[in-house]
């Protein structure tokens, strides 16, 4: 269930389904929603032909599985492995006529051996297949009513008249709405005024409706779930929608609007009630032509032909099969149906991907060793353990070898209700399983408060005008003079947008500037006591002296940062602007909740640099020493600007420090921008890295970019350990990086902490990539190009459309669809003893969600989970190839790459 | 020919050949690349801009600029001229058109990047432009019910796009017949003029035609105008048109064909002068539209909905202002308002964004004025009134009701009475198939 689109937070699609092994949770989901549980087979197929899947693994795969005789001379593995390749092709009901006498099927028949093996199996197959439930013609009937009731009930400030009395929940008043009559209702609608009036006389409650259409229906208990769940699943958006606006009213962006999802049932029911009594279901339940019961027998017919064909067996063969042996051949090719063909070709596909990981890091690990300091960094930069930042931190290596990176949960440790300057109300920056108990503020700094006030002066104004050129051109009197009167000057922004993107931009932001100047500000930090609740949410102002030097340690204590501080140490936080693009928000924090991290990392640098906080956190053994400044920034991974904040606070003694970090940042930015860029097909090819950058940042800006970045596509992996174990790997954007000292956690406390923040959100994020990716059509938005901004709340196909949920194709194209392997630095046994002790983490792993591997941070051993434990990955190592830099991997190249040696950003060895 | 009308040629027949090119390369079978199209598209526009500005040059000194092809055929006393007229009037829509498809272009370009239907779409787009030239540029009725009627079906295939959808495929086949029955009016007003008046050619002024005769071929008019530009009683298909990409839904209904219809009566508008009763319903459908363009508009919830009915309100206005006579006003409202709803529509995703910076600089207290005409109604009108417009009038609800489900009875019986005296036919393929060889065997026999 997706809250409203304007906050996206990455989750699991299949959630409620994790309690299953994957492989099952994935064939109930199809059963239940009609998608597809994996990649389609021809798409297997491709990646089969191309060498992305291998046999080894295929066969590997099957070998793993248990296998049984099906019939002298033949066995299961055989039967699969021959099925699986040269390969069985899928028949239906609806060609299977077409094929049989002009398609692929009548091609066969022209050899006489192929013809009569056909003509056998027909003989011999009795019963038809079984066909999927009708449509149900009723939905056809009261979507149109039911979805616009609902986008006006749900709306978040689009329409200028809202519904009436919709502070009285969506049954009461759809019923005072529609009851009184005088409407005229489509054909088969008519008389829904009087069922609702009949429903008020009664005097009844939403589940008072839905009894009585239970009743009427003579629905026994038992069956009450499952009609019920047709019924929600008819409209899975918009139901969804009021199910989690009623238990996270809070989400609502604008106006908090009473739902239910017994309201939506209860209208529901009634207009279904409404419609068969009509006698909607006449008007199409005929039984398509297409699909009769004889065609289906062909159809399944064909199967076994296919499958007895590619294990070579000829027709007397099958003739001779005795009863029993037929009916177990039989079973067994409808067991190995398409799929399970794509649940094994799946399974061959991440095996791969695994090897290529695991190997990988191993042979890192055994031939490079480990990266080793030398003196004192010259700057220490925090970054999100997003896949994004990968990028970034190896080009800040590769730009400025003695700088040292870290990776940590973007919101680094403080769940904060923060309100900026230019919020209109504070909201929660830290990941959604968290309630944030203390409240921080941006306020002008004295000095600029004048400014402030005037700047929100100013804004309001604009503000207003704003709304009222918006309202105006929409209505009749004022749209007059907006649209006669002035329209023409619309032509300077449609001019400007379409012509000069990244120009018309800067123009923007400059009379922004000039028009609005920013005053300095500064974060309500500082609590002395516990004594200041604010009044309104409950919420702390600010941290006490404690509680900062504990959020403080909590990110650099498991990262292994507790002595040997830099000078200088960066915190990022990020997020993504971009243009005409309501999944914006699906780019930015995850570890933030869906927000732009920047007060976070803000918030962490003033923290730290304060001086009682240091002296407590020495008590917990971080030591930093005096001349060491924090300073916290924001990189946006879409433009792939990077700013840092409060540098007008940095001492003058570490100017110079921070000048270099700036200028690294600055240079790193663009060899980032450089590589995102090659994943653009409209990207020149070869551009220097200035060449991309403003590439990049013109996509930010472009009105018409459907993919302003392509966010967290092709994310496949996360490595929790330290950096040493993977500076200098080009790992391409695809691993999520925490970092992690197993020698500095003996108790593995910081483990546990580190993955109870790190495998909710990776593996949310990679399930909701590889759900979109294989059925983006239903588990997926579709493509963006007719979506329409409904109600603040969501996107529709076109006018009237289910809301539709999930990522759109622009964003998931390029994916790789695999299950996230966590790489963990530590030894399997603690590992083991973690997971243990988590339960809903312990499941994810069980159940197969996630694919876990442990690294042994003293011998650099590799283990994989398997079902029953951790088993040594017992793999020859090759050794990696070695290029100079990045650029020299990547140029010119559109796809997923393997792994390589980056000498320039090794450091020292 | 002279410089200026080689220009005004070349203006209005640049996208047609290009279209006409794209189709024969697609019927050849090489679909052009993404690089190809984009190159071409980027380079036709602008030139066209480039001829219609000496063509505008002209006009700043002559009252028109006429091209005489001849007659495309002539049987006895009737003529088919083919005649291209650029005056102060239509000069104004060509160069509203070439621009705006040349930007609707140049955005698409980056939009359906990747998108299976690029080439398509780009083929049909030209074809609009090319569509709406020639019906801007037309001299004569008959022309301009050409250049219509391509406009006409590219708006379907458009709205068709995503054609792998049912709902796409449905609205758009809704918007066909649609279409197709306002045309009449056109092509009816068309033979009326020609046998009143000998010539629906309007090169050399409009057809002269007095009383009945000019008000039966401006209601004519009117119904064809109406038609195309959604106006009542005809504005249900408006929002279903908004299955189409974003680009599409703007030029089509932000921009130029939902103001073709306002140019069909500002051409016709002299005739309309002579007739009272033509002047008047032009004002009433008008007035109409614009009345529930602007009460269900405000019942909607969605981007492109909202769009829509505000399109259809000014759209409305305009027609009030031609009814008046108020021909240059009109003019001018139609350039303004294609230009806002472009830009509105093309920016219709950003909504979200607009609206949470709207909300965060004015801050919450001053969310809803609540000061809505609604308002003054009492309650249970107010109600009736939300009904009304939730349910867009009833205006499809009563076509599907009366009209379409009425036709469709008749059809069956039309279907039943065929059948009359036929023996029913076997349903094929009933029995079982024993053997495919058997079968192959026969029909190779």
């Amino acid at each position: 269930m997706q809250g409203p689109i304007g906050v996206f937070v990455h989750h699991n699609t299949l959630h409620e389904f994790e309690s299953l092994p994957f492989e099952q949770a994935v064939l109930d989901a199809s059963a239940i929603f009609g998608a597809e549980p994996y990649m389609a087979e021809a798409a297997y197929r491709a990646e089969l032909a191309r060498g992305r899947i291998r046999m080894e693994d295929v066969e590997a795969v099957l070998a793993g599985e248990p296998d049984a005789p099906v019939f002298p001379g033949l066995t299961r593995r055989s039967l699969r492995k021959a099925m699986m390749t040269p390969g069985v092709r899928e028949f239906d009901a609806a060609t299977i006529l077409w094929r049989a006498e002009q398609g692929d099927l009548a091609n066969d028949f022209r050899g006489k051996a192929l013809r009569s093996l056909f003509d056998t199996c027909l003989k011999r197959v009795a019963a038809p297949e079984v066909e999927p439930p009708a449509p149900r013609p009723a939905d056809e009937i009261i979507h149109p009513w039911l979805i616009r009731l609902c986008s006006v009930f749900l709306d978040q400030g689009m329409t200028y008249w809202p519904l009436p009395n919709r502070e009285k929940g969506f049954y009461e008043s759809v019923r005072k709405l529609l009851a009184p009559g005088g409407c005229i209702f489509p054909l088969y609608l008519t008389g829904l005024d009087k069922e609702l009036k009949r429903q008020t006389d009664l005097g009844f409650s939403a589940s008072d409706a839905v009894l009585d259409y239970l009743d009427a229906h003579n629905a026994g208990e038992p069956e009450w779930s499952e009609v019920i769940e047709a019924e929600l699943l008819a409209l899975p958006g918009w139901a969804g929608l009021m199910r989690r606006l009623e238990k996270e009213p809070q989400l609502a962006p604008h106006i908090a609007v009473p739902c239910s999802l017994m309201d939506f049932l209860a209208v529901r029911l009634t207009m279904t009630r409404v419609a068969s009594r009509e006698g909607a279901g006449e008007a199409g339940s005929e039984e398509s032509p297409l699909k009769t019961q004889e065609r289906r027998r062909l159809s399944l017919a064909a199967r076994i032909y296919d499958a007895s064909r590619v294990v070579s067996l000829s027709a007397d063969e099958v003739a001779r099969l005795s009863g029993t042996e037929w009916e177990a051949f039989v079973s067994e090719i409808r067991a190995c149906n398409g799929l399970e063909r794509r649940r094994i070709f799946q399974l061959a596909y991440e095996r791969w991907h695994e090897r290529e990981i695991l190997s990988g890091l191993a042979s890192h690990r055994a031939y490079r060793g480990l990266h080793e300091r030398s003196g004192r960094p010259a700057a220490q930069v925090f970054f999100c353990l997003d896949e994004r930042e990968e990028s970034m931190r190896r080009a800040l290596e590769e730009v400025d070898p003695e700088v040292e990176t870290f990776g940590a949960a973007g919101y680094f440790g403080l769940a904060v209700d923060y309100k900026g300057i230019d919020d209109a109300q504070g909201a929660a920056y830290c990941p959604v399983v968290i309630q944030p108990e203390h409240a921080v503020r941006e306020r002008p700094k004295a000095e600029d408060r004048e400014l402030h006030r005037r700047r929100r002066w100013r804004r309001r104004l604009m503000g207003m005008l704003k709304r009222s050129a918006l309202t105006s051109s929409r209505t009749l009197l004022r749209g007059w003079v907006s649209t006669a009167a002035l329209g023409v000057l619309s032509g300077v922004p449609l001019i400007g947008h379409l012509l000069a993107p990244r120009r018309y931009a800067q123009l923007r932001e400059w009379m922004n500037k000039a028009f609005l100047p920013e005053p300095r500000t500064e974060l309500t930090l500082m609590r002395r006591t516990t004594e200041s609740h604010s009044a309104v949410k409950g919420l702390l102002t600010g941290f006490a002296a404690g509680e900062k030097a504990e959020r403080v340690a909590s990110v650099l204590k498991p990262a292994g940062l507790a002595r040997g501080f830099a000078r200088v140490v960066v915190i990022l936080g990020h997020g993504s602007t971009s243009l005409n693009n309501p999944h914006e928000s699906a780019h930015d924090c995850g570890a933030c909740g869906g927000r732009r991290g920047g007060p976070n990392a803000r918030l962490f640098a003033a923290m730290a640099n304060r001086a009682e906080v240091r002296e407590l956190l020495r008590e917990r053994g971080v030591d930093i020493p005096e001349d060491t400044w924090f300073v916290g920034g924001y990189h946006d991974t879409c433009g792939d600007d990077v700013e840092l904040y409060d540098l007008e606070d940095v001492p003058a003694t570490h100017e110079s420090d921070v000048k270099r970090i700036e200028a690294s940042l600055e240079e790193a930015r663009a060899h980032n921008a450089k590589e995102r860029a090659r994943r653009f097909e409209s990207s020149p090819a070869h551009a220097s890295p200035a060449m991309a950058l403003r590439h990049v940042e013109e996509r930010s800006e472009h009105l018409a970019e459907p993919r302003p970045e392509y966010g967290h596509c092709t994310n496949a992996v996360c490595i929790v350990g330290r950096r040493s174990l993977t500076r200098g790997l080009f790992l391409d954007r695809r691993a999520f990086l925490t970092s992690y000292d197993a020698s500095q956690d003996p108790d593995d406390r910081n483990l546990a902490a580190v993955l109870a923040a790190a495998i909710p959100v990776c593996a949310g994020i990679n399930l909701e990539y590889y759900f979109s990716f294989v059925d983006n059509d239903r588990y997926g938005s579709g493509t963006k190009l007719p979506h329409n901004v409904t109600g603040l709340v969501g996107v529709m196909d076109g006018h009237a459309s289910d809301l539709r949920t999930g990522l759109p194709w622009q964003m998931v194209e390029i994916h790789e669809p695999v299950r996230m392997l966590f790489v963990i630095e530590t030894a399997p046994e603690r590992l083991m003893h973690v997971l243990d002790a988590s339960a809903s983490l312990k499941r994810l792993a069980e159940n197969r969600w996630i694919r876990v591997a442990a690294i042994d941070p003293d011998s650099g051993l590799v283990h994989v989970w398997r079902d029953s434990g951790f088993e040594e990955f017992g793999q020859a190592l090759e050794r990696l190839p070695v290029v100079f830099s990045s650029a020299e991997w990547y140029e010119g190249k559109l796809e997923h790459l393997p792994m390589a040696w980056i000498q320039a950003g090794g450091g020292v060895r | 020919m002279d410089f200026t009308q080689v220009m005004l040629v070349f203006a209005v027949l640049a996208p047609g050949l290009v279209s006409a090119a794209f189709a024969l390369a697609w019927l050849a079978g090489w679909v052009p690349e993404e690089r190809v199209v984009s190159l071409v598209t980027g380079m036709t526009f602008p030139a066209s801009v480039a001829a219609l500005a000496v063509v505008v040059w002209r006009l700043l000194s002559a009252q028109t600029v006429t091209v005489a092809f001849g007659n495309w055929f002539s049987v006895r006393d009737y003529h088919f001229p083919m005649v291209l007229l650029a005056d102060r009037l239509s000069v104004v829509l060509l160069g509203m058109t070439v621009v705006l498809v040349g930007l609707i272009g140049r955005f698409s370009a980056t939009y359906l990047h990747r998108e299976p239907g690029f080439f398509r779409f780009f083929l049909l787009l030209h074809l609009f432009a090319f569509g709406s030239l020639i019906a801007f540029a037309a001299g004569s009725f008959e022309l301009l019910a050409g250049g219509w009627e391509i406009v006409g079906i590219t708006s379907v295939l458009l709205i068709a796009f995503f054609q792998h959808r049912t709902p796409p495929v449905e609205n758009a086949l809704r918007v066909f017949a649609i279409y197709r029955a306002c045309d009449i009016g056109l092509l009816v007003g068309v033979f009326a003029m020609h046998h009143w008046a000998g010539t629906a050619s309007f090169a050399s002024g409009l057809p002269h035609l007095e009383g009945s005769r000019a008000t039966t071929v401006g209601l004519l008019l009117l119904l064809a105008a109406a038609g195309k530009a959604a106006q009542a009683p005809f504005s249900g298909w408006l929002p279903r048109a908004m299955e189409g990409p974003t680009p599409s839904s703007a030029i089509f209904y932000g921009a130029i064909s939902i103001h073709a219809g306002a140019y069909l009566l500002l051409r016709a508008q002299p005739m309309l002068a002579q007739s009272g009763l033509a002047s008047a319903m032009v004002v009433m459908v008008g007035l109409a539209t614009a009345v529930y363009g602007t009460i269900s508009g405000r019942a909607s919830a969605d981007a492109k909905t909202l769009l829509a009915f505000a399109s259809l309100t000014q759209v409305g206005v305009v027609f009030i202002e031609i009814g008046f006579g108020l021909k240059w006003i009109a003019v001018i409202h139609i350039l303004g308002h294609a230009t806002v709803r472009t830009l509105q529509f093309l920016r219709s995703p950003s909504m979200l964004h607009d609206y949470h910076q709207m909300h965060a600089a004015i801050g919450r207290q001053e969310e809803s004025s609540g000061n809505w005409i609604e308002d003054l109604l009492p309650a249970r009108a107010q109600l009736w009134l939300y009904r009304w417009a939730l349910d867009r009038g009833h205006l499809d609800t009563i076509l599907d009701r009366f009209v379409i489900h009425s036709l469709m009875r008749l059809a069956k019986l039309f279907a039943r009475l065929d059948r009359i005296g036929l023996p029913r036919t076997p349903e094929r393929r009933e029995q079982p198939v024993a053997s495919f060889g058997a079968a192959a065997r026969e029909r190779v026999g």
